[in-house]
């Protein structure tokens, strides 16, 4: 009880500070590696360079409410910039650094900020060069001089002179607890942070949190993976980005773990190794890096390092997931896997810095379950969340043995969900955003007057485990005729799982029942082809062969399967399927440049066909104009066939694993 | 410690000239007459088609080759013929047009090996290693990590550089030349084969390093942008000869050097 | 008892001795022992070719004969009144003036010179040191000063496996001396600036003359660290058989182990000398009565060649890593 009063009262991040200071004061708050070597701040050191550049920006003009802008990659004092900022009641808003100077100029503008406190040359270079379109700054603040020497100092000033002026203030004007009776005035109920999300279409929104939102977020993650004191986390992603902002800050300063700053972003894989950080967070992009580094490594490795490395990982793949998920195994595939471990999975997790992990998160889009299952296999405990930044990051986690590579895991504490009608995923709980800032239309669209926040998400309770499962962006997602959801990515995804499938279009909109046409694998089929002796002149041939049907027909039944355990997707089966005659191909508009279907302009382009699939015909003509690789164009036709596949009864969901 | 009659050179002051320089192989000139001199602070850019013997000028100056007639001052100190060891203490640091670097050695220690030179001859300190030697190398690398920072490769600080790309090699080798804290730095094509990126960054390296060290650079380059944009001078050969001198506005004008690109009949 | 009539042959190479080594391991154990010892001394010798050549592209045909004359200049000296550990001293000192003269009067001369003069040079060396040695030493076998040196004699024995296995204690003293050496060597080689230096002139002249390592300073300390371990090598030799130009065709035993290891390896001269030396004991053992005698002159070629059937690049061949 008395704890939670306690708990209560410290309710802003300068507060933390100052109790990190007090409690674990000669613990490593914050390293950086510079000049190759490892420089430490202790959180009292923190506290001290903290207050000397919260009382310089103090001098500087920086009132309660103004907004300090910060700009650049992960550094200690861009982060001791967002502490100093709290500390004298103003608003740190963290930007893209990468950010275009149009872009930032737009952040700048709208946010109103009054300084921006700056990494380096670039930075500056960009904000002077947009200068007359942001009347609301007075200062510059650059934290590496390297290169400004020459520069007008007029408004642009180096942090450390800053935090001179602070030190001087604090002997005269601001001297005694002047500084801590300042953080004192700060209420849970203030803004944090403002965080600019970028949307895909218009203006990034900004994104406002209280402190009460964050801490509790962070209070709650720190229980829910019992993370310590204790903790090394290496903090590499952009500061704008809510994940960073919560994991190498707010978690940070509520639990009081080490935060460790890379010395440059090619030197993350190996600052990641000699830290060996037990607590980890990245987007599905990183982990397939280091795979693919991985692999790259391996194919030019000798051949008995190969062969080691591959019998090692196949034997992971079998029994991996189950020992880490404490599954019952037999003695000789422990003993191997101990043995693997000594040779391969260890040396390999200490190459990726993850020896000591405890706990990994992947976030931000889907995981490739291949990659997914890789990690965990080698005894990883990777995990999936599923975070916004209106949430401030934490809408559902995976709780340890509870892991699969489709879900995104069960609501975080205090956190209420719940489905529409549409599939759209509704989230509630203290960790929700105050609103966008200066946009109230926004707020009242995304967020409802009882405190739901809308997640653009379509998705679903996973009957089976009871987690939640993201099927596509809620707008993307129709229905049948009858109301099912009809989520074509989703099914898509599934399809293409299977290696003999290379795409996949779904229809289903507002029609009966749901059909696919399928493109397939010329590889993977074509190496089928030849080791089943299946004569085929061209694609077309063996595309449109009666024992490719048999296969794809398979694959698309176990879809099927698997989707009727899926509770509101077993509607959603599939009925008809065909084979297209040719592969979809960019170069006739029917994928994006990025290799993505254009579903609409491919149902129309391939009309009959698409008539075919609702009609009940066997079999439907069509004539195709395309382009070759020279690009000339001519026709190409075919015969295609239509195959009727059979649904399978939803599944009743297993009672004890029901959310 | 060598040549005590060396001068102090201020800015602006003739740092290294050569004079009525000329070097053949066998019967073949190379370098007919040439004289030229290079100002402290400067970057000074050696231009030319194939073949005129601006690799052939460096290496007379850093001692590689020897020519056979004029005389070559560097430091207010005359001589017939530089050797590289006089070269390299005296403060000349070069790369090289097809990159020279060790290549078994990792970044790191190449671009120790550029410090040979500001290290304690001690030998016997040297063979134990510990003691004054220790704390000198401690010293030493302190100043390469600064190099490392500088030129932004800290990623590969422990990677054989036989195994990088070349632009980065460049990098490296540029490193090692800065890591002897030159006076005079010679790069011999310092943006051969780079893509465009790396090319932006190599000219914004050299400017840096004549900006923030202060160090007189001279430079061959095909390029007539770099060199448009980077040099202070410019000295143009041709087969040998020096056919213009000048500021870069002044040698674009020049007709000789018009010809001497556009490929006219001598 | 094992052998039947039409594979006789077969299984004389092929089991029979394997069969021997498994029924009498203290034999085996013996036989590795010395096989060895053996080996220790081809990796010095080895090792002396291996530091010039990485350092100058030279193959110092000489290094046989330094290790005859640096053995020499040792007893020569002690015979003359100079005190054991004294005269070890000056045989080193004897070795680095031997370093200097060579650098002045062989390499700066023909310093740009084709790697066949040079080569053709360390010929000249070679003949010039077997005469200068007969000269002041004269042209009989000497005996090493073992005792002097206080390097232990005698033997241990132990009980193996049902048999005795026997260690000289000269060559236990030997193997050590010689790991030592190595390790100072390595440690030399990696972690000082100057052998940061000798790598660089391995990797690049041009590149080492540009930062300003002098190529001379190198030169002499390769040839003097040469020197020194044809004066350890010398000394070993020397003290199990005895001090004799003879000694010098030891160097040809060098080139099986270089061939082997690579000329450029330092691992590879001691690697691929203890798997000579091992080979070539273990084969007189146990296939030379087989064969019949006069299996010690050629086996070790036949070892290296074996070996580099499986493996081209030779023992620690480096991959060639280069991009254009």
């Amino acid at each position: 009880m008395a704890q939670d009063a306690v708990d209560k009262a410290v309710d802003t991040f300068p507060k933390f500070l100052l109790v990190n200071a007090r409690e674990r004061g000669h613990r490593p708050a914050i390293r950086e590696k510079d000049l190759g070597i490892w420089q430490t701040w202790t959180w009292a050191q923190v506290k001290e360079e903290v207050k000397a550049l919260a009382l310089g920006l103090k001098e500087l003009g920086v009132e309660r409410g103004d907004k300090v802008a910060i700009i650049g990659s992960n550094k200690p004092r861009l982060y001791w910039s967002m502490c100093a900022t709290q500390s004298i009641g103003g608003i740190p808003v963290p930007v893209y650094q990468d950010a275009v100077a149009d872009e930032m100029a737009f952040v700048l503008a709208h946010a109103g900020a009054k300084v921006a406190i700056v990494e380096n040359q670039e930075q500056v270079d960009k904000v002077l060069s947009i200068s007359d379109r942001l009347p609301s700054i007075t200062h510059v603040i650059y934290d590496e001089p390297r290169g400004l020497r020459d520069y007008d100092h007029t408004r642009l000033k180096w942090l450390n002179e800053i935090q001179d002026i602070g030190r001087k203030a604090m002997e005269t004007k601001y001297s005694g607890d002047a500084w801590e009776k300042m953080i004192a005035e700060g209420k849970g109920s203030d803004i944090a942070v403002i965080l600019y999300t970028s949307g895909t279409t218009g203006n990034p929104k900004g994104v406002m949190l209280t402190y009460e939102s964050v801490v509790v977020s962070s209070r709650n993650a720190n229980a829910f993976d019992n993370l310590t004191e204790k903790e090394e986390v290496i903090a590499y992603l952009p500061m704008a980005w809510v994940g960073d902002h919560i994991f190498s800050y707010a978690q940070s300063y509520v639990a009081g773990y080490t935060v460790n700053c890379p010395e440059s972003p090619e030197t993350i894989i190996e600052d990641r190794r000699e830290i060996g950080t037990s607590y980890a967070f990245a987007p599905p992009r990183v982990y397939e890096n280091l795979l693919t580094l991985t692999m790259v490594r391996m194919e030019d490795a000798g051949r008995v390092k190969r062969a080691m490395f591959h019998y090692f990982l196949g034997h992971a793949r079998k029994w991996g997931e189950k020992i880490l998920n404490k599954e019952p195994v037999p003695i000789l595939a422990r003993l191997i896997y101990w043995l693997g471990d000594i040779l391969v999975y260890g040396p390999m997790k200490n190459r990726y810095g993850f020896t000591n992990v405890r706990v990994a998160y992947t976030a931000g889009e889907a995981i490739g379950p291949e990659i997914f299952r890789y990690y965990r296999s080698l005894g990883i405990n990777l995990k999936q969340l599923y975070g916004q930044t209106e949430a401030s990051v934490y809408i559902t986690a995976q709780p340890d043995g509870e892991i699969y590579a489709d879900t995104v895991g069960k609501p975080s504490p205090d956190v209420e969900i719940k489905i529409e009608q549409n599939g759209e995923v509704l989230f509630r709980s203290p960790g929700v955003f105050a609103g966008y800032y200066k946009d109230p239309d926004k707020t009242a669209e995304t967020k409802t007057p009882d405190g739901w926040v809308k997640s653009g998400d379509a998705g679903f309770f996973d009957p089976k485990t009871g987690h939640l499962k993201i099927i596509d962006r809620a707008k993307d997602v129709g229905k049948l005729k009858d109301g099912t959801l009809f989520a074509p990515k989703y099914i898509e995804n599934k399809l293409k799982f299977y290696p003999n499938i290379k795409e996949a279009v779904a229809l289903g909109d507002k029609r009966d029942y749901v059909t696919v046409m399928l493109n397939i694998d010329l590889v993977s089929v074509g190496s089928w082809a030849e080791r089943n002796n299946v004569i085929y002149g061209s694609y077309q041939e063996l595309a449109a062969h009666p024992r490719v049907y048999e296969m794809l027909a398979e694959h698309v039944d176990e879809v099927n399967r698997s989707l009727s355990e899926e509770g509101p997707m077993a509607g959603a089966q599939i009925k008809r399927f065909l084979i297209l005659h040719k592969e979809l191909d960019a170069d006739d508009g029917e994928l994006t440049r990025t290799q993505k279907v254009r579903r609409g302009f491919i149902a129309e382009r391939y009309g009959p066909l698409a008539e075919g699939l609702y009609n009940g015909a066997k079999e439907v003509d069509i004539t195709t104009e395309l382009t070759f690789e020279d690009g000339r164009k001519g026709n190409i036709s075919a015969r295609v066939r239509i195959q009727d596949m059979k649904t399978h009864p939803p599944a009743a969901a297993p009672m004890d694993k029901a959310a | 410690m060598r040549a005590p009659d060396e001068t102090v050179i201020k800015a602006g002051q003739t740092l290294l000239s050569v004079e009525n320089v000329s070097l053949s192989f066998g019967g073949v000139k190379a370098i007919r007459n040439v004289s030229f001199d290079i100002k402290k602070g400067e970057i000074r850019a050696i231009i030319g088609p194939n073949g005129a013997g601006k690799t052939s000028m460096l290496n007379v100056i850093n001692g590689f080759y020897h020519p056979q007639e004029g005389e070559i001052t560097f430091k207010g100190v005359k001589r017939k013929k530089m050797r590289p060891h006089d070269a390299a203490t005296g403060g000349i640091a070069r790369t090289f047009q097809n990159v020279a670097l060790f290549k078994s050695m990792t970044t790191l220690d190449n671009i120790m090996a550029g410090r040979t030179l500001k290290m304690n001859k001690n030998f016997f300190w040297q063979l134990l290693r510990y003691g004054p030697a220790e704390q000198e190398e401690i010293q030493h690398r302190r100043k390469v990590e600064e190099i490392i920072d500088f030129l932004e490769i800290q990623h590969i600080r422990r990677v054989p550089v036989g195994r990088l790309p070349y632009g980065l090699q460049k990098r490296v080798e540029l490193g090692r030349a800065l890591a002897m804290e030159p006076e005079l730095l010679l790069l011999d094509e310092p943006m051969a084969g780079m893509n465009l990126e790396e090319k932006e960054d190599m000219c914004r390296y050299v400017i840096d390093v004549n900006n923030h060290y202060g160090t007189t650079i001279a430079l061959i380059e095909h390029d007539m942008g770099v060199v448009m944009d980077l040099a202070n001078r410019v000295v143009v050969l041709d087969y040998g000869q020096k056919i213009a001198d000048g500021t870069p506005d002044e040698v674009k004008a020049d007709k000789a050097v018009i010809d001497a690109y556009l490929g006219v009949a001598h | 008892m094992l052998c039947v009539k039409p594979y006789n042959m077969l299984c004389k190479v092929f089991v029979i001795p394997f069969y021997e080594m498994w029924d009498l391991p203290d034999i085996f154990v013996q036989t590795l022992w010395e096989g060895l010892v053996g080996g220790t001394l081809y990796s010095l010798i080895a090792l002396g070719f291996v530091l010039i050549f990485k350092a100058s592209g030279v193959f110092n045909f000489a290094q046989g004969i330094m290790v005859v004359f640096s053995a020499l200049t040792l007893v020569g000296l002690h015979a003359i009144g100079v005190p054991a550990y004294v005269a070890l001293a000056l045989a080193a000192l004897i070795m680095l003036v031997l370093a200097f003269a060579v650098e002045r009067v062989v390499l700066r001369p023909l310093v740009n010179q084709p790697d066949i003069i040079l080569f053709m040079a360390t010929f000249g060396l070679t003949y010039f040191l077997i005469g200068f040695g007969e000269l002041i030493f004269g042209g009989d076998p000497k005996v090493m000063i073992t005792r002097e040196l206080n390097i232990p004699t005698g033997r241990i024995s132990f009980d193996f496996a049902g048999g005795r296995v026997e260690m000289q204690k000269l060559d236990i003293t030997a193997t050590v001396v010689a790991g030592l050496m190595v390790a100072v060597l390595a440690v030399f080689f990696s972690k000082t600036r100057i052998g940061r230096a000798l790598r660089a002139v391995a990797d690049s002249h041009k590149a080492a003359l540009s930062v300003g390592i002098s190529l001379n300073q190198i030169w002499i300390i390769v040839w003097f660290a040469a020197g020194l371990v044809a004066l350890v090598t010398g000394i070993m030799w020397g003290a199990r058989s005895e001090v004799s130009f003879a000694l010098e065709i030891i160097a040809l035993k060098a080139l099986p182990v270089l061939i082997l290891g690579g000329f450029t390896s330092i691992p590879g001269a001691i690697v691929g000398g203890l798997i000579i030396g091992i080979g070539e004991k273990v084969g007189e053992i146990y296939w030379g009565p087989i064969i019949g005698g006069g299996i010690e002159s050629w086996l070790a070629y036949m070892i290296a060649l074996i070996f580099l059937l499986f493996r081209p690049q030779g023992l620690f061949g480096e991959k060639i890593i280069e991009r254009v």
